[in-house]
Formats: C-alpha cells, sequence, structure tokens
C-alpha cells in the first residue's frame, strides 16, 4: 500500500518526459538491431549472388520505419506537455498516460525491429539461392512490421485525452 | 500513535472509495501496455522464428512455402488479442471516475492477455519452425502441426477470456 504514496509524491512530469525518451530510444534500438541483423546476412549472402543486392535493401527500409514510428510518437507525446502552476488529477492522468504510451511504443517497436530484421536475414539468404522466394518471404516480414503498428495505434488512444492545462 | 493508526487506515480504506486517484491511472495505462507489448513479443518471436524455418526449407521446396506461411499468421493473431485488450482497456480509463478497483482489474487484465500472448506465441514460433521442416521433408506431417498449432493457440485465448472478464469489471 505505500506503493500509491510513491505514486502521488513523484511529479508526473518525471511520468511524461521518462515517456517521451523511452519512445524514441527504445525504438531506434529496435531498428537498430533489425538492421544490423539483416544487414549482415544480406552482405554475406551477397558475396556469392550480388543480384540480390538492391531489391533485398526493402527488409533494411522495413526496420528503419520502426524508428519512424518512434520519432512520429516522441513528437506527437511531446507536444502535450507544458508547464501548469497548479497539479490536479488530470496532470496526474497525463503522466501515466505519456509513460505507459512511451513504453508500449518503444517495446512494440523492438520486438517488432528484431522480428522484421530476423525475418529480412531469412529472406536475404533464401534469395540468394532461389530468385522466386523473395516475394514470399517479405509477406512474411509484412506480418511483422504490423506490430510496430500496433504499438503506434495504442500510444495514440492512449494519449488521445491527454493533456497539462 | 492513535494518528499513525488512523494514518494507515486512511491508506487502506482509500481503495474502498470510487473516486479515482491518481495511482489507479498509473496501473490502468500499465494494464493497457503490458497487454500490448507482451503480446507483441510473443507474436514477434513467433513471426521471426517460424520465418527462419520457412526461409530455410522454402530453399528445397519452393512450392510449400505459402502453406508454410500458417505459423507466421498464427503469430500475428496473438498481436491482435493484445491489441484488442489494449483498446478495451484504453477506451475504459477515464479521468473522471476510475476507481483503484478498476485500475487493479485493468492491470490483472493487461498482464493475463499479455504473458500468455507471450507464452503462446513462443510455444508457436517453435512449432512452427520444427513443423515446416518436417513437412517439407514429410508431407503427411502437415495436418499434425496444424494441430500442435491450435493447441498452442488456444493458451493465448485462455488468456483473452480471463482478459475480457476482467477488463469488463
Amino acid at each position: 500500500m505505500f506503493l500509491l504514496n510513491i505514486l502521488d509524491d513523484t511529479d508526473p512530469y518525471f511520468w511524461a518526459f521518462i515517456g517521451v525518451g523511452l519512445a524514441i530510444g527504445v525504438s531506434v534500438a529496435g531498428a537498430a538491431w533489425g538492421i544490423f541483423i539483416t544487414g549482415t546476412s544480406l552482405l554475406g549472402a551477397a558475396v556469392k549472388a550480388p543480384r540480390i543486392r538492391s531489391k533485398n535493401l526493402i527488409s533494411i527500409i522495413f526496420c528503419e520505419a520502426v524508428a519512424i514510428y518512434g520519432i512520429i510518437m516522441a513528437i506527437i507525446m511531446q507536444t502535450k506537455l507544458n508547464e501548469v502552476s497548479e497539479l490536479v488529477l488530470d496532470d496526474y492522468y497525463a503522466g501515466y498516460s505519456i509513460f505507459w504510451a512511451g513504453m508500449t511504443v518503444g517495446l512494440a517497436n523492438l520486438a517488432c525491429g528484431v522480428c522484421v530484421g530476423i525475418c529480412g536475414s531469412g529472406c536475404a539468404l533464401a534469395d540468394a539461392q532461389d530468385g522466386s522466394l523473395f516475394v514470399k518471404m517479405l509477406i512474411i516480414e509484412i506480418f511483422g512490421s504490423a506490430l510496430g503498428l500496433f504499438g503506434v495505434i495504442i500510444g495514440i488512444i492512449m494519449t488521445s485525452n491527454a493533456n497539462f492545462d | 500513535m492513535h494518528a499513525l493508526l488512523t494514518y494507515y487506515l486512511s491508506v487502506f480504506l482509500d481503495s474502498y472509495t470510487d473516486e479515482p486517484t491518481s495511482s489507479s491511472f498509473f496501473f490502468g495505462f500499465m494494464g493497457c501496455a503490458a497487454a500490448l507489448v507482451f503480446a507483441c513479443f510473443g507474436a514477434a518471436y513467433g513471426t521471426a522464428k517460424s520465418g527462419v524455418g520457412v526461409s530455410a526449407m522454402g530453399v528445397m521446396r519452393p512450392e510449400l512455402v505459402m502453406r508454410s506461411i500458417i505459423p507466421i499468421v498464427m503469430a500475428g493473431v496473438i498481436g491482435i488479442y493484445g491489441l484488442i485488450i489494449a483498446v478495451i482497456v484504453s477506451a475504459a480509463i477515464s479521468v473522471s471516475s476510475y476507481s483503484p478497483y478498476k485500475g487493479f482489474a485493468h492491470f490483472a487484465a493487461g498482464l493475463s492477455v499479455g504473458l500468455s500472448g507471450l507464452a503462446a506465441g513462443m510455444a508457436i514460433g517453435i512449432v512452427g519452425d520444427a513443423g515446416v521442416r518436417a513437412t517439407a521433408q514429410q508431407p503427411r506431417l502437415f495436418v499434425g502441426m496444424i494441430l500442435i498449432l491450435i493447441f498452442a493457440e488456444a493458451l493465448a485465448l485462455y488468456g483473452l477470456i480471463v482478459a475480457l472478464i476482467l477488463s469488463t469489471k
């Protein structure tokens, strides 16, 4: 029960700003992770099959899109932050909603980035051996990239009513 | 001593009133985040692990690749389960009347669908990976792989059922 007092005593701006930082930071970590997983496989496979080089950059771009989701959400969330003199219950609502929206967006994008990276790596390796497999493996990557979109949707829904005023 | 006792009693009794406290929002949103994040981790694991299996077996049997996308679709459905509960919970959190009771209920709902989705996603990924590789070598195993995947998907469904019951409390 003492946890409830701690939550009342910490400033909601603490939570809100950490949420904004997590939204962009963890999303970018997921995108970077995916890019290096795909990139290493792509470069290794393209040694003997250089024709796959340009097509499989699509997988890298799918990973980059995850970072774009993160920056969009971070910019949207930080527009809701402004300083008020007197804190009311609405401000605590806003602080917690922005923090958990940032966690949602960040961690969903982290999972999505790693997933798309691994699928892109498999796509590059399969494409190097049989060119007809590229489009089929891309379908699997599209399923993976939907997860980042889920995070953005929920983040937007969560922060839709959040405002400090 | 008497003052300390009444202070502690007032902290306990806070949960039994209907008015929202700031902590109720914290746990409500934590439930919404947990529902989506853990389900996404499970779906991502399932998609990635099965995808690696598909790409490995697709080199030798390219005609079986479209049938082998079934584990990936089932892993994606787990992400949808988490999305459903996250949307329900975030719509139920309102500034005006949100008691700690509701906050903890939504937190429990998020944990139930999220963690069961994580577990089911991992199961679907590992079974899908082994299943598509085995089906490429022995086509009669396709139905068996589907049956095992259905049992794994049912685990996430159990979590969704409990989360739906909890989130409407």
